[in-house]
Order: structure tokens, then C-alpha cells, then sequence
């Protein structure tokens, strides 16, 4: 048989462990959105998506006519890659003759960096700053596709923080 | 003080300012990419003889020969160049590059000294790695990777 120690059935005696909680300080409203907002708070939208079949031709052309520097490369609605302006520097442009009608999934950036709606808004600032993507994807907690953030996206999130 | 505050009292040197790529304006375009691609830089500067910026050739310049089927050995590059790019002084404050990436869309900005020479690339990279020195504690400790935190996270 369990005993109890009968002050704990004492509502008067029960002390809060948390009644000495401090919550953090922040430095600034912005330090706090940073740390607490989460990156759904950031703009994601609109992105553009291709599948992997397309053409790099098509892709280009997508990036061309849509005024985007990246394609999330989408298949059966889960991302498989990323295509960017800076796939096409490195990899395509000296040879695009010979590679114009191959498929994008043979030249994109397969695995990228993705963070998740629910995640910190600094992580959309650490994947920019830190690993050097301009451009990340977010994902929902399902996996599913939700955007793109870039540095003018974050940047606006900060000016909107931004208070003395 | 705010943040924006901060941007207007420091200078441009104090951003992270990269190495340009440099070229005349007669290059041909192959050789443009092949110094960008192999300086891993997305944008090539074109400069007079004083080493004054005319000129910006992006990778945004890159897709818009490829989609015109230009060639890229015929082609100069002051034809795909941006002639409206931005250009701030290393004395200017951080506020002039931080409004020409959010006004105007730039993502690349040429630095120069009080001549008006060139000294360097700033732009999105630049201004970005400075926020996140600046906001180092919430930027450092963030799950970065291309799987979810969960899936990564061992114990309770």
C-alpha cells in the first residue's frame, strides 16, 4: 500500500513549482519574434513548382516568365528538389545547347535544406545566413509543400518586428 | 534603438563585402560565366578603365540570354547587363543596401570608396549573415537540414 504524505492533499499547501519562473528577457520585440514567432509568420507565397520531368528549357523559361530566381521541383506533391538561377550558372548555361531538352531532375539541387512551418522564425535566417541558400523551402508538419522563403521575405518579417 | 536605427548609423564596411568578379565590357559572355561560375558568385561587374562600376551582369542576365537562345560566344555582356544597378560608398550606411534589396529588388550591390572605385559585391548574402551576427543567439542554436527536427532528435 501507498502512503501520502498528507500535506499534498492540502490544496493550501501546494507550492507551484514554476512560481519562481522568469521568462525570458528579450533584447527587443525582435529578439523575442525571432526566437518564439514561427516561420508561418514569414511570407511564403507565392512560389512556383515544376515536376521533375520538365525540361530545362521549360524551367528556365519558368524562371524567366514568373520573375523568380528558383522552382521547387514538386512530384506528387512532395518536394524532390530545387532548381535556381544559380543551377543554371553552374551547371547548365555553358552547355545549354546540349542540355536544353533534358530533364531538370538531372541538374537540380536534390535534398535541399527545407524548414518547417512550425519551426523558429531564426531558422529561415540561419538557413540563409548561416548554410547560404537564398532560397529554402517550407514545409508543413506533413511534408507537404507550403512556399518558399528568401531573403527579402525574411527581411520583410524583420522591419515588421522591428521596434525600439 | 531599433534595429533599423542601427542600420543607419553603421557603415557599409561593416557588412560582410565579397571579392568582385571584374570584367571589361567587350567580354563575350561564355567567358563572364565561366569567372562567375568559377568564383561561385552570381553576378560579374563590369568597370571602365578607373575601375568605376557601369554595369552588373547577374545570373538573372544569364536567363534572359539562354531564353533569347543568344550565344554566349557572339554576345557581349553589356547586352543582358543591368545598367540601373545600385552602387553605395563604404561610408554609406547599411540603410542605403537594405533599402535598394527591399525597395528595389536588388540582390546584389556594388561597394565602392570615396572615388566611386570599385571595392567589392554586397547585397542579400551580405546583409543577411550581418542580421544573424547581430540576432547570434536565436540564429545559431536553429535545426537546419533536410529532415525534420523529430526525425533527428534521439532520447526524450
Amino acid at each position: 500500500m501507498l502512503s501520502q504524505d498528507p500535506s499534498s492533499q492540502d490544496p493550501m499547501k501546494f507550492e507551484d513549482p514554476l512560481s519562481d519562473f522568469e521568462p525570458i528577457a528579450y533584447e527587443s520585440e525582435l529578439h523575442r519574434a525571432l526566437a518564439e514567432e514561427s516561420v508561418d509568420t514569414i511570407e511564403s507565397q507565392p512560389y512556383v513548382w515544376i515536376e521533375p520531368s520538365a525540361t530545362i528549357r521549360e524551367s528556365i523559361r519558368a524562371l524567366h516568365n514568373a520573375k523568380v530566381s528558383s522552382l521547387l521541383v514538386v512530384s506528387e506533391g512532395a518536394i524532390v528538389g530545387i532548381f535556381t538561377e544559380r543551377d543554371v550558372l553552374e551547371k547548365v548555361a555553358e552547355q545549354y545547347s546540349r542540355l536544353a531538352e533534358t530533364a531538370v531532375s538531372e541538374v537540380m539541387t536534390t535534398n535541399p535544406t527545407v524548414i518547417y512551418e512550425t519551426d523558429p522564425a531564426a531558422t529561415a535566417l540561419a538557413a540563409i545566413a548561416v548554410e547560404g541558400h537564398r532560397h529554402v523551402p517550407v514545409l508543413g508538419v506533413d511534408d507537404s509543400v507550403h512556399g518558399i522563403v528568401s531573403p527579402r521575405r525574411a527581411f520583410h518579417f524583420v522591419q515588421q518586428y522591428d521596434r525600439a | 534603438m531599433s534595429f533599423r536605427e542601427q542600420l543607419e548609423n553603421e557603415p557599409t564596411s561593416s557588412l560582410p563585402i565579397r571579392e568582385a568578379v571584374v570584367v571589361r565590357s567587350g567580354t563575350v559572355v561564355r567567358a563572364a560565366i565561366a569567372d562567375m561560375r568559377t568564383q561561385r558568385l552570381g553576378c560579374a561587374v563590369i568597370v571602365d578603365h578607373s575601375q568605376v562600376p557601369l554595369g552588373i551582369f547577374t545570373e538573372q542576365s544569364v536567363i534572359a540570354l539562354l531564353v533569347d537562345e543568344a550565344s554566349l560566344d557572339e554576345r557581349s555582356i553589356q547586352d543582358f547587363a543591368d545598367k540601373n544597378f545600385v552602387s553605395v560608398s563604404t561610408r554609406d550606411p547599411i540603410s542605403h543596401v537594405w533599402d535598394a534589396i527591399q525597395t528595389n529588388g536588388a540582390r546584389f550591390v556594388c561597394v565602392t570608396d570615396e572615388d566611386g572605385k570599385l571595392v567589392g559585391i554586397t547585397g542579400q548574402r551580405g546583409v543577411a549573415e550581418y542580421l544573424a551576427d547581430c540576432f547570434a543567439k536565436q540564429v545559431t542554436v536553429q535545426r537546419l537540414g533536410s529532415t525534420p527536427w523529430m526525425q533527428e532528435r534521439e532520447g526524450a
